[in-house]
């Protein structure tokens, strides 16, 4: 899964420099939030892409488990007055919670079979979707704290330096799940279960379990990146939904279970969008850009296919 | 024992033509209403019994209202006509992201349709000129002048319609192809059926009854907004009725639709906000518990019972 850098690799890597070099002198602001933006995608997209090299599935509730951290959050945030910051820590635990509950009751029965897993998913973020309208309304909830609106300026350009936050944890979370996954016997036992699920059982790895952990897990890292995410966004219902869009096509952009590859289209999609946000008056087709790169990447592989 | 299967249908049939005959004004909306659901409900079906994935059906059927209206408006079609271009517009979309995503396998074809949702909600909404941007575009008057019972009619043909074409794909060969593209892609190309063939005509049949379900509901209401005509619901009601009915056959998403149809209304007088949350749930507990739905699981008893007896 973690798969070895290919010589194509090599190339997307060196042409992605090209980019952000030409960016850095032509439009640094555009690096800079570009990199923001695409640290949370990443974040986001990342557990998205261990679940599915792993059980699997394609997780299409994944912003919307975010959306729900971030509410956690946000309770507990007003009605005990700490900081969103401390919120982080007990929303891991919870979200852990959520995980293993959502796997016991639903996602158990529905691994390995394609089409049924995906529909159930999209049925959990709907009902995930409409039962946070129903519990805290549309309205959107904002936190304040002071250091969020912290800005930087170096030379001509000034920027939020909060944001820096994201790419840190992004950082944290990539760095952590590779250790973890190359590293710790669970993390090992978790790939061979990916690899192939018979054969992991027949050398006495427990797959029911691994999958229940990996799942958990993967749910459990979206409490603190709710936490932080609320620090600086306005959190309604509806705000998951794009981020689960978003996670799903990067990991189908990347091809399904190429891990280096989510890093390198998560920041691709958030230099793309911050790219057509510096256009005055452009702002609003920004949503767009995704789209276009993830009917891009499928007209290339269907070209491909249709070489071979 | 064939006989009073016609019977049966032909009662049904007529019952549902002479319906505005006796039923008052808000009983022939829900069930106007029903219909189109029912058309989009079978529709998905159809695609799905090729084991294709769409999420994309609010795509289609906001295509379609807009095409619908954006004609209308501007070169003032009259409302059937620029419900036939509504249909054809999905088909020309369809056809364009099929040609491409349906050489792809695994789940490129879901996350594509449903991103075309989200997408076309940005277009809309940014060709102001053209569109109207956030707010929609009006049209002066309603279709059959706002007659209830044409506009039922209308509707029910509709749907008779997809009915019939869904009876067709499962009555001709095109239902082989497809179940065995289905069951294993690879045993069904060794059999020489042209997988793609059949999935781009059965892509682009569906999107057009979208977009005609799509046409006629802009022409009912006589507006379209970004956040209504693309509204999710039109994919999600449509997916859970299925689910629920049974999918892979006509009559469950006849019985899903006309259940889910009666419950919905009900739900949305008493749920003002949040009841798309039950369909979230009709879907999920759907999935988990009776996966081959209503029709599936009676069909299952029956047989066994057959079995049993003999």
């Amino acid at each position: 899964m973690l798969a070895k850098l290919r010589q194509r690799d090599y190339q997307i890597l060196i042409a992605f420099i090209i980019v952000a070099a030409i960016l850095a002198f032509w439009r640094p602001h555009v690096l800079i939030s570009g990199l923001q933006r695409g640290s949370l995608y990443v974040l986001i997209a990342l557990p998205v892409g261990i679940i599915y090299g792993i059980l699997g599935i394609l997780n299409l509730a994944h912003g919307e488990f975010m959306m729900l951290g971030a509410f956690f959050a946000f309770s507990l945030v007003t009605l005990t007055g700490i900081d969103p910051l401390i919120a982080m820590l007990p929303a891991f635990p919870a979200m852990f919670v959520v995980g293993i509950v959502t796997y016991r009751l639903t996602i158990k029965h529905v691994v390995r079979a394609p089409l049924n897993q995906f529909l159930l998913t999209f049925g959990l973020a709907v009902m995930l979707a409409e039962m946070a309208n129903l519990i805290w309304t549309t309205r959107p909830r904002i936190v304040w704290v002071p250091y969020a609106a912290s800005s930087a300026t170096i030379g001509p350009i000034t920027f939020g330096t909060f944001e820096f936050v994201y790419v840190a944890a992004a950082a944290i979370v990539l760095v952590g799940m590779f250790l973890f996954l190359t590293r710790t016997r669970a993390g090992l036992a978790a790939m061979a279960v990916g690899q192939n699920p018979r054969g992991a059982k027949l050398v006495g790895i427990d797959v029911e379990r691994t999958y229940m952990m990996i799942f958990s897990a993967c749910l459990a890292v979206l409490g603190p990146i709710g936490a932080l995410f609320l620090i600086r966004h306005a959190i309604f219902p509806e705000v998951g939904g794009p981020f689960s869009l978003r996670a799903v096509s990067i990991v189908a952009m990347a091809g399904f279970g190429n891990l280096p590859g989510i890093l390198v289209w998560g920041i691709g999609l958030g230099l793309a969008e911050a790219f057509v946000r510096s256009f005055r008056g452009w702002g609003g087709w920004a949503d767009i850009i995704f789209f276009g790169m993830i009917i891009l990447v499928v007209f290339y592989r269907s070209y491909q296919r249709r070489v071979r | 024992m064939r006989n009073w299967r016609y019977i049966v249908y032909i009662v049904v049939i007529s019952l549902a033509i002479s319906f505005p005959f006796y039923a008052g004004v808000h009983p022939i909306h829900v069930a106007t209403t029903i219909l189109s659901l029912l058309a989009l409900a079978l529709s998905w079906d159809i695609l799905l019994r090729g084991g294709q994935l769409s999420l994309g059906v609010s795509a289609f059927f906001g295509i379609g209202s807009y095409t619908t209206v954006l004609t209308h408006l501007n070169w003032e079609v009259s409302p059937l006509l620029s419900i036939v271009l509504g249909g054809l517009a999905a088909g020309v979309v369809a056809l364009v992201i099929g040609l491409a995503v349906l050489r792809l396998r695994g789940l490129y074809f879901a996350i594509v349709t449903l991103a075309l949702t989200f997408i076309f909600i940005v277009i809309v909404r940014n060709l102001t000129d053209l569109t109207g941007g956030a707010i929609g575009k009006l049209i002066p008057s309603v279709i059959f002048g706002g007659d209830p019972a044409m506009i039922y009619w209308l509707t029910l043909a509709i749907a008779v319609a997809t009915i019939i074409t869904s009876e067709i794909f499962q009555k001709t060969r095109i239902h082989f192809a497809l179940t065995s593209i289905r069951n294993n892609e690879i045993a069904a190309k060794s059999s020489g059926i042209d997988i793609f063939k059949y999935l781009l005509f059965a892509f682009v049949v569906t999107a057009v009854i979208q977009g005609v379900v799509g046409g006629v509901h802009a022409q009912r209401f006589a507006f379209v907004s970004p956040e209504e005509s693309f509204s999710l619901t039109f994919t999600i009601l449509p997916l859970a009725m299925c689910l629920l009915g049974g999918s892979f056959s006509t009559l469950g998403s006849v019985i899903g639709a006309g259940g889910l149809g009666v419950l919905a209304e009900y739900l949305r007088l008493m749920m003002p906000r949040g009841h798309l949350a039950i369909y979230g749930l009709v879907m999920v507990m759907a999935i988990l518990l009776m996966p081959k739905g209503i029709v599936g699981t009676i069909r299952e008893q029956l047989v066994r019972r057959k079995t049993a007896s003999s």
